[in-house]
């Protein structure tokens, strides 16, 4: 093992075989026992790398991707089928919080118990005491039984064992939702005093925030393989790129299944089918319609956009003050004289966060002859985290709408700073 | 060794166990902690009506000659019995942190053990009073006899609470497999009324040398015979050795089993 290393992971994989019905009576296993159907599931499939001594690593991915496996595996919890891991120093984790605790026992008798869980002798238990007591804000309840106590309270006596616990390596999974936003954000500013002090971290998290506050690497894991790997500002974008598109996906298979459930309907109602027919022609070479969400005189139609960061890789996921580059594909029927072409942008939750076009930017008037595309740069778009939708509208200068495209285009934007609201507004503070 | 290493850092981890079994089992009872002597000698109190006026046997002091072998074959079958399930019984601790496995069974043969030694206060006690009396020359051989029966409690727990994850009906086979050990011992019965054929069955059977040397101290007043503590030993380290194998072999799967 490297000397300048807490973890070494080499090549581990993990499978588990998924009962599709589990028996473990007698019977079952006697009876049955050719007849119990299992998959067998690879959640990692060779995996390797290193923790540096007082480095924080954050492991993101989505749901199954075998993040929390590599953390159990870790933790010793499990252990890999192939493979080795190796570490060094005193691993605590940060997994269950209140193991062991006893209803009828005392706050201070269940601090016992839980510390000595995570391998602390009496005496360490009483050294950290009044630190644990302290952090937990229930001095004034300690001596009151754990049932008394509100769920609040008992994380925060949990959470408030488990992070006094001093290890060299910590293992985190997803628990820093505890308590309210103020105990969070201390359990926060105590998560970087313990890395101050040179511990190793492990963060398993779906909080991007919280993992770029604390992390220098991250490691992406997609389906038991490390995909990507390197500072969270790297990677970060990119998977959430990818969770935007997935995202897309998702939601473009449900506008079908709505839409097919519909046209079944308007079936039923006897209604013109060339219509319907042709209507899915279309849908190959378009974005996402959905019923309702576009309407227009079809002079000129949007035939797609695109959605590119400033170095123009296409992209739907963004930081929050990245710049956007939208380019909107257009065919024309009919020449639209003097058209205006806009743009709104709605939040997730309908509220309209911005809006323009071309005549309020005041833009020479320009008629729509042949088919062509324009573009839109929006520069620093200072909108916080959250889905974001676009409209999209061409319309000729009397106001008759060639085009409407509602929701025409999505967007993700994250941010890593905790600011709330609609959108950032560039500030600094002055304390005078 | 690593492992017995890792177990002492974790001694305090067994201790608050064995305190939260201790404590916990009779808290919120009125009498509280008091019960833990209280059920040995109501139980004593039981034998001795049954014993001595309706079921009459041939043996002097039958209650006494049953109770002290009794009260050490509780606590072997409730190891043997509650220890299958202690694992199955802590899955959320199991599958969510790290700690030496053992750990479990050690700390619920333990506390049963702490149980039995505060009956046995009960037990001495109850010699006393009945003018049995004790020879400390006997008695000084008692904790080693203890010992012998701890080691084969653990070992026989390792087994039981490891299979137990893997095969639940462990649990309920093992009360009965309990109850037939308890008449193949000579618990109810010196070891002399068994017929020879037989013999051989109680002389594998481990904890025949243990429950005849507590006898031996306590209810005939004589220290045990070499080859009877011997026999005890070597049972009781084999079991240990068989115990462990298992457990060390089975543990490792346990978060995904249970």
């Amino acid at each position: 093992m490297n000397p300048e290393n807490a973890i070494e992971v080499r090549d581990i994989t993990k499978s588990f075989k998924i009962y599709l019905d589990k028996g473990s009576t007698i019977k079952e296993k006697i009876v049955s026992n050719k007849r119990r159907k299992y998959e067998k599931r690879e959640i990692l499939k060779g995996i390797s790398f290193d923790v540096k001594k007082g480095e924080a690593i954050g492991l993101i991915g989505e749901n199954g991707c075998g993040k929390s496996t590599t953390l159990k595996l870790l933790t010793r919890i499990m252990y890999p089928d192939t493979g080795s891991i190796e570490m060094k120093g005193r691993v605590s984790s940060l997994i269950e919080l209140g193991a062991g605790f006893h209803p009828d026992m005392s706050g201070l008798e269940n601090i016992f118990i839980n510390a000595s869980i995570f391998g602390l002798s009496r005496k360490e238990i009483e050294r950290r005491l009044d630190d644990i007591i302290a952090f937990s804000e229930l001095e004034a309840f300690i001596d009151n039984p754990v049932r008394t106590y509100s769920s609040g309270m008992y994380m925060r006596l949990a959470f408030s064992v488990a992070i006094n616990v001093d290890a060299e390596i910590l293992l985190i999974d997803e628990i820093l939702g505890v308590g309210d936003a103020g105990f969070q954000a201390k359990c926060f500013n105590k998560l970087r005093e313990i890395k101050a002090r040179g511990t190793t971290i492990v963060i398993v998290s779906h909080s991007m925030g919280q993992i770029e506050q604390i992390c220098e690497r991250s490691i992406w894991i997609h389906k038991g393989v490390i995909k990507a790997e390197g500072t969270p500002r790297k990677i970060h974008p990119l998977y959430m790129n990818y969770m935007g598109e997935k995202r897309q996906e998702i939601a473009d298979k449900e506008a079908r299944r709505q839409r097919k459930k519909n046209g079944q309907e308007a079936e039923e109602a006897g209604a013109d089918k060339e219509d319907r027919n042709q209507k899915e022609n279309r849908e190959g070479t378009e974005p996402e319609e959905k019923d309702g969400s576009r309407w227009g005189n079809g002079d000129a139609r949007i035939t797609k956009i695109g959605i590119f960061d400033a170095e123009g890789q296409a992209k739907t996921a963004f930081r929050t003050g990245s710049d956007i580059r939208l380019k909107i594909d257009y065919e024309v029927k009919k020449t639209v004289k003097n058209a205006v072409i806009g743009i709104a942008v709605y939040r997730s939750d309908e509220m309209h966060c911005y809006g323009t076009n071309t005549r309020i930017d005041r833009l020479d008037s320009f008629s729509l002859e042949k088919d062509g595309s324009v573009e839109l740069y929006l520069k620093k778009v200072n909108l916080l985290q959250g889905k974001y939708l676009m409209d999209f509208a061409i319309e000729s200068e009397d106001g008759h709408t060639a085009d409407y495209y509602k929701g025409a285009a999505s967007v993700e934007i994250f941010s890593v700073i905790e600011d709330v609201g609609v959108m950032r507004i560039d500030h600094e503070w002055n304390i005078m | 060794m690593k492992i017995i290493k890792e177990l002492y850092a974790y001694k305090s981890m067994i201790g608050s166990l064995i305190q939260r079994d201790l404590r916990g089992r009779y808290k919120g009872s009125v009498l509280g902690f008091a019960w833990t002597f209280l059920n040995p000698l109501l139980q004593l109190a039981v034998y001795t009506v049954v014993f001595s006026a309706i079921m009459r046997s041939g043996i002097e002091d039958y209650y006494l000659f049953l109770f002290v072998a009794l009260i050490p074959w509780i606590f072997f079958s409730s190891s043997l019995t509650g220890g299958s399930s202690c694992i199955f019984s802590q899955k959320e601790l199991v599958k969510k942190i790290y700690f030496p496995r053992e750990v479990l069974p050690i700390a619920h043969v333990t506390s049963q053990l702490v149980n039995m030694l505060l009956s046995f206060i009960v037990v001495l006690a109850v010699l006393l009073v009945s003018g049995k009396g004790i020879r400390p020359g006997a008695v000084v051989y008692l904790p080693l006899v203890i010992l012998v029966e701890y080691l084969l409690s653990l070992g026989i727990a390792f087994i039981t609470s490891a299979l137990t994850v893997y095969l639940r009906d462990l649990e309920h086979i093992l009360v009965i497999i309990a109850m037939a050990w308890q008449f193949l011992t000579p618990v109810m019965y010196g070891v002399e009324m068994v017929p020879d054929q037989f013999k051989p069955v109680f002389m594998i059977n481990p904890m025949t040398p243990v429950i005849v040397a507590y006898r031996d101290i306590l209810y005939y007043k004589q220290p045990p015979q070499i080859s009877t503590l011997l026999h005890a030993c070597l049972l009781g380290a084999a079991l240990l050795a068989v115990g462990c194998f298992i457990f060390g072999v089975l543990k490792r799967h346990f978060a995904e089993e249970l």
